[in-house]
């Protein structure tokens, strides 16, 4: 879950951009300005996604004959995921943000005349998830939940450089070609068709096959995202940014699963109120079934089953590189650093109102807490916390809990586990009651911002059913 | 969304190598999912898991998690490899076991008591039950074996019906932290008796109690447990099917004794207990039932109310609270002059719900007498020579009552569904006694009531029920909870539309239910926990 990146904005002066906010003269005392994100800008979208989608069509045609058919289902979940990501319009479209992403590219393939020949589009995900992929169609996505994280320009020059490198050096095309043909190899048939003709120990036959196939797929992973690292740091050579850069953006994603936001006594300082006051059973949580919490499985398979080398390894290997390579005078910050800073104020929010619009409640809700915990008198997150708490509640009367948040599990961190286990504990007349104890104090406060309004109107109303 | 999505074939294993359930939607699951070139081989189809059983884990009345049996392998002509997934109560896989046994084994029922886990299997081949006793690692500790034979059929047919009361846990309970109790109602032509084994998770040790042979003729439902007592109400014959005596009776499981025979007429007055909970507090026994006329017959007669009996663990009674249909009841109720209270029929009792707040509950649900048009027609077309009998059972209403802290009642709510038939009761109905007719609808599965979830304290408690639908915008089976909030009750109906070849529902957590969706065409499990609102 998140990394520990609030402690660095701590003190700062909030810059976010206020988008059409009508608090700047009328704030009351103990609020501050709210944040209103950007709306999707859906025939954009819609434009885009026409246009990737010719793309795709026309590599389709490009396809080898050879085991056509196997190839054309895997491009065809590959564009359906693709087209998926502008439906849900996570692809974020503020045209501010898109300059400022696009001058960070042009930096990158105006330095490497060779990137000239093969276009390809970088954009904003609206995602909360720390990460950056190249999905597909030329096009890459930097998450929200990643940026908001970095220091400096030059660490999300090496994120795209990573990426770009996947694209140029064909890793997901390769990974497709070599699944088809395994799968259609005489040797790959010869030993299905083994199993299928045993009467007996079938299980352990096609395991041993999962497992070879496994092995060997994780492996070539873990080399592409090796080569793909010492790309990079080849891409960024031409540019103007510090080569460091490389190395302190793989020593944060080591750590971008740590977090110190303690749950338990947040939640218990931000849903105490005199008339309904916090229960300590909201947080109990059941003693796991067979010795203790689920933990998940690790042991000989799991190293070699991952898909990317450990962050440690990772540096071990850049660091010779970057340290040859990297002169005085390169620059941590080339394009614009307030604009980098503005975005990453703004991103803490956009990611929290994405979580929302996708119906990922406990996630909203989590970071929601997060970001209150440093700013009590956000507006936006106030009002945004009154309107989750609404949505849970409309979700579990109607039976649709299980589809906005996530259930309690070992992959989760143990402040997001114990928010989700608050969640399971309460039941309906607790949610309403939270919720409006919770918004009561700033009513009539806010009652100039819609959301508030409207979440806190809803809140009353099922507090005194 | 937790939506463990379970594959029943090759991804089974792509699971099992990554290590949880989520790694479904992973690489190697989608290279799976691809089909190689027409005319080739995938591995769908030359290998596939298959779900055997599947059931809730329970410890003290509280869903701890689920249990999934697979057929993952055939070992040789005889013998299967089996995998059984254990999932905890938010469907996080916990552990994966796998053994080989016979291939015609089938998993009755489990139970947990905190330092270990139970399985009672049954094994076609060798006609033996076996309970198999898993530490925490998932290592098997103890295997106990007994032979069964016909005299077992009518268990196996109780374990053919696919809703239990209480989930899965009908005959197999938990007894403190040291073993695991199974009854067996056992039938022999028209002799009908009971057994009690007792197999212990610490040690290896293990023994059956047996009824002396004044019980022969006797019929046993297991009431509850307590730490060290097994509790049956137990209705003995002196000649088969015509006079009876109904009886309170504790098991000791560590004299191996029995350590109580309450014989509920001592005063004439019958009594059939049909339901315990302990007293919170003390070492005593609230036993709820209907109570008789002085001198009744329970075979035959109408009863007079429900009675409620404080008892010692040594089943001494200390206290007894009645609570009559023509008095208590009538002031909430509409009584008739035979105990029947009106639309609902008889009452029999399923949950007795201790409260935080001191006060007590208890689920009912009403069964009647109906015409059955079959067994008039047949009875008519033989002339009589061919009794058939002219009426069916027929599952009424919920009933929820309320008791002070003195046990007397203080209120009773009747909630409203569809009657549903009880099937192959004619017979039956018109031969035996309104209290042994519930004991064999309760045996067959043949309520509504599926079972209560809630806190452990119950300071708020569901009472869920299968249901039906006919009015609005969805019409179709429901799944209905009655919840008590501290203050109030309320409804909650919860759709169970689904694309699904079946659906199931578990109890869950407290406030919880678990679904189970089957997809044949996908041959794809799915499993959802749902928040009753």
């Amino acid at each position: 879950m998140r990394g520990v990146v609030m402690r660095l904005i701590l003190g700062f002066v909030p810059g976010f951009i206020f988008y059409g906010s009508v608090l700047a003269q009328s704030t009351p005392a103990g609020a501050t300005a709210e944040f209103v994100p950007v709306p999707a800008d859906a025939s954009l979208l819609n434009k885009l996604s026409d246009g990737y989608q010719l793309d795709y069509k026309e590599e389709s045609t490009h396809l080898p004959s050879e085991n056509k058919k196997d190839y054309q289902d895997i491009y065809d979940e590959r564009w359906k995921s693709i087209k998926e990501r502008f439906d849900k319009q996570e692809i974020y479209t503020d045209p501010a943000a898109q300059a400022y992403l696009d001058a960070l590219v042009t930096e990158i393939v105006s330095r490497n005349p060779v990137l000239k020949a093969t276009p390809f589009h970088c954009y904003f995900s609206r995602s909360y998830v720390p990460n950056a992929e190249y999905i597909g169609e030329g096009i890459i996505l930097i998450n929200m939940g990643l940026f908001d994280r970095l220091s400096d320009e030059s660490q999300v020059a090496y994120i795209l450089c990573h990426e770009i490198s996947h694209f140029i050096l064909h890793h997901q095309e390769n990974s497709i070609a070599k699944q088809v043909e395994t799968l259609n190899s005489p040797e790959f048939q010869a030993k299905l068709k083994a199993i299928q003709h045993s009467q007996f120990n079938k299980r352990a036959g096609v395991e041993g096959l999962v497992k070879g196939f496994a092995f060997d797929s994780r492996r070539h992973s873990r080399d592409h995202e090796a080569q793909a690292d010492s790309m990079a740091v080849v891409l960024m050579r031409a540019t103007r940014f510090d080569l460091n850069g490389a190395l302190t953006t793989l020593a944060l994603l080591d750590t971008v699963d740590k977090d110190d936001f303690n749950t338990a006594a947040f939640l218990q300082l931000t849903f105490n109120s005199t008339s309904y006051p916090f229960k300590r059973k909201w947080l109990k949580k059941e003693v796991g079934l067979m010795g203790g919490t689920v933990q998940p499985e690790e042991g000989e398979l799991s190293d070699s089953l991952k898909t990317h080398p450990s962050c440690p390894l990772r540096i071990k290997l850049l660091t010779p590189m970057v340290q040859s390579w990297n002169t005085p005078g390169r620059l941590k910050n080339v394009i614009d650093l307030s604009r980098f800073d503005r975005l990453r104020e703004r991103f803490k929010y956009e990611v929290i109102e994405y979580a929302y619009v996708s119906d990922e409640y406990s996630i909203n809700f989590f970071y929601s807490l997060e970001l209150l915990r440093d700013r009590p008198n956000d507006p936006y997150l106030i009002a945004g916390i009154g309107r989750v708490l609404n949505g849970i509640y409309d979700a579990q009367k109607g039976h649709r809990l299980s589809k906005v948040v996530d259930l309690p599990g070992p992959e989760y961190a143990a402040n997001y586990n114990l928010l989700l286990q608050f969640i399971q504990n309460l039941y309906l007349e607790d949610l309403a009651s939270i919720n409006y104890n919770f918004l009561t104090p700033w009513h009539p406060r806010l009652d100039h911002l819609t959301v508030f309004k409207t979440a806190y109107e809803q809140s009353a109303k099922t507090a005194a059913l | 969304m937790r939506h463990v999505n379970l594959k029943l074939f090759a991804l089974g294993l792509v699971l099992a190598i990554a290590g949880t359930v989520k790694a479904a939607d992973s690489d190697l699951a989608k290279f799976f999912k691809a089909k190689p070139t027409e005319g080739k081989l995938s591995i769908d189809k030359v290998y596939s898991l298959y779900l055997r059983n599947s059931g809730a884990i329970m410890n003290k009345n509280q869903i701890k998690g689920y249990f999934l049996l697979y057929q993952s392998d055939k070992i040789d002509r005889h013998t299967n490899e089996y995998t059984l997934q254990i999932l905890d109560e938010n469907l996080n896989k916990v552990k994966d076991i796998k053994f080989e046994d016979s291939k015609s084994i089938s998993l009755l029922e489990s139970a947990y008591n905190g330092s270990s886990i139970s399985f009672l299997f049954k094994n076609e081949d060798q006609k033996t039950l076996d309970m198999k006793i898993y530490d925490f690692d998932g290592k098997l500790k103890y295997t106990y074996s007994r032979d069964f034979d016909r005299r077992t059929d009518d268990l196996m047919k109780q374990y053919v019906t696919m809703r239990t009361d209480e989930g899965t846990n009908r005959n197999v309970f938990d007894i403190g932290d040291e073993g695991y109790a199974s009854v067996l109602p056992l039938r022999d032509g028209k002799q009908r008796t009971y057994e009690l084994d007792y197999c212990s998770s610490v040690s290896k040790k293990q023994f059956t109690y047996t009824p002396e042979d004044a019980e022969k003729f006797a019929v046993a439902e297991v009431l509850g447990s307590t730490d060290s007592l097994v509790l049956l109400d137990v209705l003995k014959f002196t000649h088969a099917g015509k006079d009876a005596t109904s009886h309170l009776v504790g098991i000791n499981i560590y004299t191996h004794k029995k350590q109580f025979d309450v014989a509920t007429d001592e005063d004439k007055a019958p009594f059939t207990p049909m339901a315990v909970t302990p007293l919170d507090g003390t070492n005593d026994l609230l036993v709820m039932g209907s109570y008789f006329e002085s001198g009744a017959n329970v075979m035959k007669d109408a009863s007079k109310g429900l009675a409620i009996y404080e008892i010692t663990s040594n089943g001494k009674i200390v206290n007894k609270t009645l609570n009559s249909w023509d008095g208590d009841f009538s002031k909430y109720l509409t009584i008739s002059d035979k105990g029947r209270i009106d639309n609902v029929g008889y009452m029999y009792i399923h949950k007795i719900i201790h409260s935080a707040d001191g006060k007590f509950f208890v689920a009912g649900e009403g069964y009647k007498r109906t015409a059955s048009a079959m067994g008039i027609a047949t009875t008519v077309l033989s002339g009589g020579r061919a009794y058939n009998g002219v009426t069916k059972m027929t599952i009424t209403d919920m009933v929820v009552m309320q008791f002070d802290n003195r046990f007397k009642l203080t209120g009773a709510t009747i909630y409203d569904k569809p009657n549903s038939s009880a099937l192959d009761m004619t017979g039956m109905a018109d031969m035996n006694s309104q209290h042994m007719i519930a004991m064999f609808l309760k045996s067959m599965g043949c309520f509504d009531y599926d079972f209560t979830t809630g806190d452990e304290d119950y300071s708020n408690f569901s009472i869920c029920y299968s249901d039906w639908e006919r009015t609005g915008d969805f019409k179709g089976k429901t799944f209905t909870s009655i919840h008590y909030n501290g203050k109030k009750f309320n409804v909650d109906k919860l759709p169970l539309k689904s694309k699904a070849s079946m659906l199931k529902v578990f109890p869950g957590k407290p406030g919880s239910v678990m679904i189970m969706e089957y997809f044949k065409k996908d041959k794809r499990l799915d499993f959802r926990l749902e928040k009753l609102g």
